[in-house]
């Protein structure tokens, strides 16, 4: 296998006096999708923060072969990194195609800019149907379209999602990981952080199981999903 | 988006020759009322970068009005230097200001943002009446040039720069990225925006208009004192005009000021006594009835009608 796109080792990180994630590790290979699930309160959240410097944590973190510790969030989404923050944060009074061109801020050229919101808007047609639309005015689903359409904007080499199903109804899922399946074909690596374990274990290649800020389980999704003990603790099973 | 860049480009063709032909058609009082409504829409204007589109409510843009009235004053009275080295030294001191000011104060947030710029009127008042060179209490009187004509076309063009600016940050990245910042700022860093470099860029903009306005305006009226020039009810003015007319668009603030600074003269002139109270009432309705302002009234009033209004105080949201 190729070199990790992301490695993370023994990352510590926490809310002032209260430490959340414990020397926690993990991998993601270029074009993969890895899940990452726990229940709430695991720290997946948190972890995410870290990674984008909304705070302070220790530990050795990598995205291609950069050291985290020292690039500041904007270098970071330049270099690829980009996030699909938890509750989607859409700019409700702007319209669908202003919150994708606000994706790619840190200077992509014209052409390449109409390049990429045409391949978004191939991704997901619903919002090329909406594009004039403001984005507070759409339903759960396609607002979460805008937000991965709009992290995809900039051509990122990884993105992070956070709960990109929460609160959605089935069949907007459905499609959101549908689309995923499809953007890792073109090369994009995915980590879905999220509560349902289900459709991440249906969707991801390899997984990591979180549990009070540490990785108690990794391995293939497949496996993950087959395990006795994740399908009781997560799965309902 | 085209037809609202033809709308402001029609507005600007069609306004603007007749705005400048003012001063050779109208009496010499319209004159100088016009030239104090220009000053003031310029302001708005420059207010509506940082306040409008960035979504800081500054109160410390009347101190970018006192130094830019201040750098011409300084370089006039004090070293008899020309006006343009005046405007120049002015623009230098606000910008310095703004980055040196906007460091640490572009960190707060909301409420918080606006009392800690709201404090700088004081603390510059205070600074310049015990500096020397500035004329401490007394202040300045700088030479008279006795041409209102001219102080109402450069008052004008200086209104047109900064429309034009603000134009120009209406549809480029770099105002994308301020509004970004506005709606959400967490959102806007983890898609890669630096904000404290962009708000404090657009506070030095909004303080480089601001000033030019100030040293116009400190030629103009030939006499500047630290209580005049750093007038915080001046910022207020600033805000009610902005806000009226539409903050984060490009035509609501000029339009706002022009139309605020005739109700006030008008009101000033028939009620004498009571102006103030009318001019109040008029801020009162404009923000319960139309929070969005003129731009807003005027994009979607031909859509709902007088229901806009009952739509607005039911919402009661910004």
């Amino acid at each position: 296998m190729n070199a990790p796109l992301l490695t993370v080792k023994n990352l510590r990180a926490g809310y002032g006096e209260m430490q959340v994630l414990y020397d926690l590790s993990l991998d993601v290979h270029p074009a993969e999708i890895v899940a990452l699930v726990g229940s709430n309160g695991a720290g997946k959240t948190t972890l995410l923060r870290a990674l984008s410097h909304l705070l302070p944590w220790q530990g050795d973190v990598r995205f291609d072969g950069h050291s985290l510790q020292s690039l500041s969030p904007n270098r970071l989404f330049a270099l690829g990194m980009v996030q699909v923050p938890e509750g989607r944060q859409l700019f409700d009074r702007m319209s669908v195609e202003e919150n994708l061109l606000l994706g790619t801020l840190a200077g992509t050229a014209r052409d390449a800019l109409r390049r990429n919101l045409e391949r978004c808007y191939g991704l997901f047609p619903i919002l090329a149907k909406r594009r004039k639309q403001l984005a507070g005015n759409m339903s759960g689903g396609e607002q979460q379209m805008c937000a991965v359409a709009r992290a995809l904007m900039s051509g990122p080499r990884l993105v992070m999602i956070d709960e990109m199903s929460l609160g959605l109804a089935p069949v907007a899922v459905d499609a959101l990981l549908d689309t995923l399946r499809l953007v890792r074909t073109q090369g994009v690596t995915v980590l879905l952080v999220e509560q349902d374990v289900h459709s991440a274990l249906h969707v991801a290649d390899r997984a990591y199981v979180m549990e009070s800020g540490r990785i108690v389980r990794e391995g293939p999704a497949s496996e993950l999903a087959d395990d006795p003990e994740v399908q009781r603790a997560y799965l309902g099973l | 988006m085209t037809s609202r860049t033809r709308r402001i480009l029609l507005t600007l063709v069609l306004g603007l020759p007749l705005l400048a032909a003012v001063p050779w058609i109208a009496s010499p009082v319209l004159v100088q009322f016009g030239i104090n409504m220009l000053i003031m829409a310029t302001l708005a204007q420059g207010w509506n970068i940082i306040g409008g589109y960035t979504g800081y409510s500054s109160f410390g843009n009347s101190v970018f009005f006192g130094l830019g009235a201040y750098g011409v004053g300084i370089a006039m009275a004090q070293f008899e230097q020309p006006f343009w080295i005046g405007l120049g030294l002015g623009l230098l001191l606000a910008v310095v200001f703004a980055l040196a000011i906007g460091l640490p104060v572009l960190r707060l947030k909301g409420h918080y943002f606006a009392i800690a710029t709201l404090g700088l009127a004081e603390v510059v008042t205070a600074i310049v009446s015990n500096v020397p060179i500035a004329g401490q209490n007394v202040g300045l009187v700088l030479p008279l040039l006795k041409s209102d004509v001219l102080f109402y076309e450069l008052s004008l063009g200086l209104l047109l720069v900064a429309t034009l600016v603000v134009f120009w940050l209406s549809r480029s990245r770099f105002g994308l990225a301020l509004i970004a910042i506005r709606e959400s700022e967490e959102a806007a860093a983890v898609m890669g925006v630096n904000a404290t470099r962009y708000k404090i860029l657009a506070f030095m903009l909004s303080a480089a208009l601001t000033s030019l306005a100030g040293g116009v305006y400190a030629y103009y009226i030939t006499f500047i004192d630290p209580a005049g020039a750093f007038d915080i009810s001046l910022n207020v003015k600033m805000i009610i005009m902005a806000v009226f007319g539409g903050p984060g668009t490009v035509l609501g603030p000029v339009a706002g000021a022009l139309l605020l600074s005739v109700l006030s003269e008008v009101l000033a002139s028939k009620v004498t006594n009571i102006a103030g109270l009318f001019f109040g009432l008029v801020i009162i309705a404009a923000v319960v009835l139309m929070p969005r302002g003129l731009a807003d009234l005027t994009q979607k009033f031909r859509r709902s009608g007088w229901r806009y209004f009952a739509q607005n105080i039911r919402d009661h949201r910004l």
